[in-house]
């Protein structure tokens, strides 16, 4: 358990890297990160298909300065359709999901719909929601 | 022993998948019901369906002895089926927290289940769904951490104004000592949330707490004060990634036991995850408490075990600690499946042994014949040389619960016992100093055992220098917890 476990961070470390996104549209999505706390930084890759997301190749990507306890994103011009999204909290702002001595993560992180995974990242099934016009989600990253 | 139809029955069960065929089950249930025993194991792994309100327990015989006055709290699984899905193994049921107050002569006893995230998550799935010891995940389990499916249902740490409730791949669960109100987990340092901490602390006569987290071939090393600071965390090597439920010490040393019961890969359930290599031997890994690179490795044959006693260090350098030595782990691999669903296991029970290490590097093992579980002992020497061992005993092959209480001396050799009868399963029991006595048998043995007969639970007091002569208080509640595994006194 614990070794897959170490591998929702190695997959969520590898978000920075994102390809830029397909075509203007009208639809959006807001995240409002739930902190409890302040200081830091949430990193928020958005994907839009099951290949991409099991990929790790996003189509957008922010990094959010935690500068209250609930912090907001907002992807603007989407195309309709499905998306999921992958997130931390980088606490310490070191630019790295951290881990503890036997690779789990200590920093906080959620996925679109707060789902969860089994032994590992939220399936693309489990964080898939759909966008047409605005869409607002409320996640936790305590 | 002559092969008969139930032990060929319980034999096949035993060594088989882990999942008992329905029809083995019921062979095996139908052929004990046909014996003059009591059977009714179910009491033992019942599903307690909500917190035990506080009630003062009915006084069924003698008196509380004058200056014992204090709480055992215990922890053991008390939920296990749900009707969306079932816990597959008796490791796998919900920590249920109870608390055995006695003062003034009075008992009373409450319970309240750990508050945790797997609670809450199979509660609103009326579903055991998370994967443990002997239990798959299901599905529909969600888990981002090992502490979403930590069932806080193993044993108790005072630290502190709180007590901690234990499991051991996950973190320690904080619960009010007054009101048993789960607190949350406890991180003990920002950069080590989540790493393990054992169900088997060493708590030393200061109250020092050392501690293991085990993860394969590495185990990080605790160690904390008495008020749960932490005073240094640094992970070791281990020569093999043996199953590791407990370790000891003494005063200057950490004494880590690998069965040959080995982690050869990664699947859950966890115990899938084993084999037991058949003539590999024991090894025993010594480090100085002072300093953890400070290694020495010795060899004992082949054992399996769950717990050990207290470690300690002669003058000349020699180290000796008792454990209860099974022939293998067959009970951890299925048997603990067997008893969920009612069927003894028709396996030998562990036995007393004590270990003894050299100082010129060679180690033997001295078994007794004394048949023995959960051990305690005198927790002012917890260290330091001792003379008594303190478990439970009456477990046999048709009989998977001790019905027995025995105290074995190490210098005479003498096993003394008390038996309760074939109506009562046993728990363990805690050694409670006698106030302002310092003699090792200066002390009563507080625990409970579950009355089959009558369907309660009862909490005992023996005295420890007369134990063959029973209890000296004995109280019953109204109603029957399912048994527990692992508690603690505190004053």
């Amino acid at each position: 358990m614990k070794i897959r476990i170490a591998l929702i961070a190695a997959a969520l470390v590898s978000t920075a890297a994102f390809a830029p996104q397909a075509r203007a549209q009208d639809s959006s999505v807001t995240f409002q990160f739930e902190t409890g706390r302040t200081g830091g930084t949430v990193m928020v890759a958005l994907f839009s298909s099951g290949e991409g997301y099991n990929r790790d190749q996003s189509v957008a990507s922010r990094v959010v300065p935690v500068t209250a306890e609930t912090v907001s994103v907002t992807f603007e011009g989407l195309a309709p359709g499905s998306y999921a999204m992958r997130s931390f909290y980088d606490i310490n702002d070191d630019g790295e999901m951290n881990t503890n001595l036997f690779g789990m993560p200590v920093e906080p992180y959620a996925f679109s719909n707060n789902a969860r995974g089994n032994m590992g990242p939220a399936s693309w099934d489990r964080a898939r929601f759909n966008v047409n016009g605005a869409v607002v989600q409320t996640i936790s990253l305590r | 022993m002559i092969p008969s139809r139930r032990s060929f029955l319980l034999g096949a069960a035993a060594m088989g998948s882990s999942v008992l065929t329905p029809d083995v089950a019921e062979a095996a249930r139908l052929l004990t019901a046909q014996d003059a025993v009591a059977t009714d194991w179910g009491l033992v792994t019942r599903d307690v369906e909500g917190d035990i309100a506080p009630h003062r327990l009915t006084r069924i015989h003698g008196r509380a002895p004058a200056g014992l006055e204090g709480a055992l709290y215990r922890n053991g699984p008390a939920k296990f089926r749900r009707p969306g899905g079932s816990a597959e193994h008796w490791f796998d049921g919900d920590g249920l927290i109870r608390k055995f107050s006695v003062s003034d002569g009075e008992a009373t006893l409450a319970a309240r289940f750990a508050d945790t995230p797997k609670r809450r998550q199979e509660t609103r799935l009326d579903a055991m769904v998370m994967p443990g010891f002997g239990t798959p995940a299901d599905p529909r389990a969600e888990i981002g951490s090992n502490d979403d499916a930590n069932a806080a249902n193993t044993s108790m740490l005072k630290v502190g104004d709180d007590v901690w409730a234990l499991w051991e791949a996950g973190s320690p669960m904080a619960m009010d000592a007054g009101t048993l109100e789960t607190r949350g987990f406890v991180t003990l340092r920002d950069d080590l949330k989540g790493m393990p901490f054992l169900a088997h602390p060493r708590v030393e006569p200061d109250g020092r707490i050392w501690n293991l987290g085990m993860n394969g071939a590495q185990a990080i090393v605790w160690r904390l004060a008495a008020d749960g600071t932490l005073e240094n965390a640094s992970v070791v090597p281990l020569p093999r990634a043996s199953y590791i439920h407990d370790f000891t010490a003494t005063a200057r040393h950490l004494v880590i036991v690998l069965q040959p019961w080995v982690q050869v890969r990664q699947t859950m359930p966890f115990s899938a995850a084993f084999d037991w290599q058949a003539g590999t031997g024991t090894q025993v890994l010594v480090l100085d408490k002072d300093n953890l690179d400070s290694r020495r490795l010795f060899d004992l044959p082949d054992f399996g075990f769950f717990h050990l006693g207290d470690a300690w260090e002669e003058a000349g350098g020699t180290i000796r600690f008792d454990v209860c030595a099974h022939a293998d782990m067959r009970f951890a691999a299925t048997g603990a499946t067997e008893i969920l669903n009612g069927v003894p296991l028709g396996g030998e029970p562990a036995r007393l042994a004590l270990a003894v290490l050299s100082p010129d590097g060679s180690a033997r093992l001295d078994r007794t014949t004394v048949v023995a579980e959960f051990p305690r002992s005198d927790p002012r020497r917890a260290g330091q040389p001792r003379r008594f061992s303190l478990h439970t005993a009456g477990e046999s092959p048709d009989r998977p619960f001790a019905t027995a209480i025995g105290l074995h001396d190490w210098s005479t050799g003498q096993a003394h016992q008390y038996d309760f009868g074939p109506d009562h399963v046993v728990e363990e029991m805690v050694v409670v100093p006698k106030p302002g006595q310092d003699a090792e048998d200066a002390a009563w043995l507080v625990g409970p055992t579950i009355n089959l007969k009558a369907r309660t639970t009862e909490l005992h007091v023996l005295d420890m220098a007369r134990l063959s002569d029973g209890p000296v208080a004995s109280w019953r509640s109204h109603t029957a917890l399912p048994a527990g595994f692992h508690g603690i006194w505190a004053d």
